[in-house]
């Protein structure tokens, strides 16, 4: 099958170093300490934080760090066929695993010590990139929670179908069985903090293809920049004099 | 001084991550640091969006908003009975920990005569030890508060108020309609000015009379 044309487009009318359009809400639950709705395209995730609150389990409290726990499911409508089991199977443990560990990286949790820090993320339309969404939009809920960051985490994918490097792949480029890169970075730091990929490349090609995605995570970053910015904005005049 | 452009970061709006002040090019001067604010070796970075505040001679904080509450002693604040043990309740304030408030911590108590609350009772409380990592101990106690609201409302009104610094607000009148009043008058006074917020008052008032 033919995923870039000969004029250089893919199936969905992008240049192969293009992202989709992204667009993010903060305050999305307004019951959760803090929150936010992210979207990639057609993959829509929302992310809701609530803590430092309180050790549930008196056994997991970590003396002198917060304890990060996170939870990623599927919304039943989220993919074309209903999804049997929304969190529990291995996907959904590995990327809840994988999500906790980059937030984590970037928390300054030894400032909240015997606390805990819940972030639930959950897919309401899946269309690639699930993941990466997932942790927008866990970064923008935990700075609308106002927990001490290093700093921004963002997340994309890029792979490679048809000898050329594609930027944020969609399900129909990530189901062709070829590499799926997804990397995250500290944006400001410049600091890689998830990598992970499947399928095999050659050395050379795997350095542009991630090369790509750490593109794609500066253009995502200064986008969430700015929602940051401008949400800080709106509250401040909400407030008053 | 601070950073390659002088004081750029000073009452501007910042996000987690951005770096505002560069220790090597400040020489060799005392600064505080306060809230928001992270020290990594020579960069002072922020972790909390908001905007970068300065008071002389040499303190730094970014200005946040955020819905959980930080403990900090004499706070008076709401909090809500989880359990009750031996020597102490433990209170849920919405902040890291729960807190301790002892028995015996109330005007007038004596091992004979201890107070029992349910759980789910709801206290108004001052918080009197407040550490990092520690879980917060409480005491009951009266609190004086000036709001030019309240004194408006005051005036034409009489109920019972209880004001908590971690969110909560506690009205109790003899009518439905006044704690509806009441509590409508607090949430509208959000984002006006002491004057607006007294027409506000007034246009309330002028409906129940």
């Amino acid at each position: 099958m033919e995923f870039v044309s000969p004029e250089g487009l893919r199936l969905d009318g992008r240049r192969p170093m293009e992202m989709r359009q992204i667009r993010g809400e903060i305050g999305a639950v307004a019951k959760a300490d803090g929150s936010a709705f992210f979207e990639m395209g057609n993959t829509k995730v929302i992310a809701a934080v609530y803590g430092p609150r309180e050790v549930e389990n008196r056994s997991q409290q970590i003396s002198d760090q917060a304890l990060v726990r996170c939870e990623y499911t599927m919304a039943n409508f989220s993919t074309g066929d209903r999804v049997r089991k929304p969190k529990g199977d291995r996907r959904s443990t590995e990327i809840s695993l994988v999500i906790r560990q980059t937030m984590e990286a970037c928390i300054l949790t030894h400032l909240m010590p015997r606390s805990q820090i819940d972030i639930f993320v959950q897919v309401l339309q899946a269309d690639g990139g699930t993941r990466s969404a997932c942790i927008n939009a866990a970064t923008l809920a935990l700075a609308d929670a106002g927990i001490p960051m290093r700093d921004l985490v963002t997340s994309c994918s890029a792979g490679y179908l048809n000898s050329t490097p594609l930027l944020d792949l969609n399900y129909v480029e990530d189901s062709a069985g070829g590499p799926d890169v997804t990397v995250g970075i500290l944006p400001k730091l410049d600091k890689v903090t998830l990598l992970q990929m499947d399928a095999k490349l050659p050395m050379d090609i795997f350095e542009n293809v991630m090369q790509l995605a750490i593109e794609g995570c500066k253009a995502i970053a200064n986008y969430i920049r700015e929602l940051l910015l401008e949400n800080t904005k709106q509250l401040e005049y909400r407030r008053g004099p | 001084m601070e950073d390659n452009k002088p004081a750029s970061f000073i009452d501007q709006l910042v996000v987690p991550g951005d770096v505002v002040l560069d220790l090597s090019k400040m020489g060799n001067q005392t600064i505080k640091l306060g809230g928001g604010l992270h020290q990594d070796c020579d960069a002072i970075t922020v972790t909390k969006a908001g905007r970068l505040r300065f008071s002389k001679p040499n303190k730094y904080w970014v200005e946040s908003s955020q819905k959980r509450y930080v403990p900090c002693v004499e706070d008076t604040v709401l909090g809500i009975v989880v359990d009750s043990k031996a020597d102490n309740f433990l209170v849920d304030i919405k902040g890291p920990a729960m807190a301790f408030l002892p028995v015996l911590a109330f005007e007038g108590g004596t091992r004979r005569n201890i107070p029992k609350f349910e759980a789910g009772t709801l206290l108004y409380v001052r918080v009197v030890k407040a550490n990092t990592g520690m879980n917060p101990e409480l005491s009951c106690t009266d609190a004086h508060l000036t709001c030019p609201v309240l004194e408006a409302l005051g005036k034409k009104l009489s109920f019972e108020i209880a004001v908590g610094l971690n969110g909560r607000v506690w009205v109790n009148a003899s009518s439905p309609s006044t704690v509806i009043l009441v509590a409508n008058a607090i949430m509208n006074s959000e984002s006006l000015s002491v004057v607006q917020q007294k027409i506000m008052v007034d246009k309330l008032l002028q409906r129940i009379q």
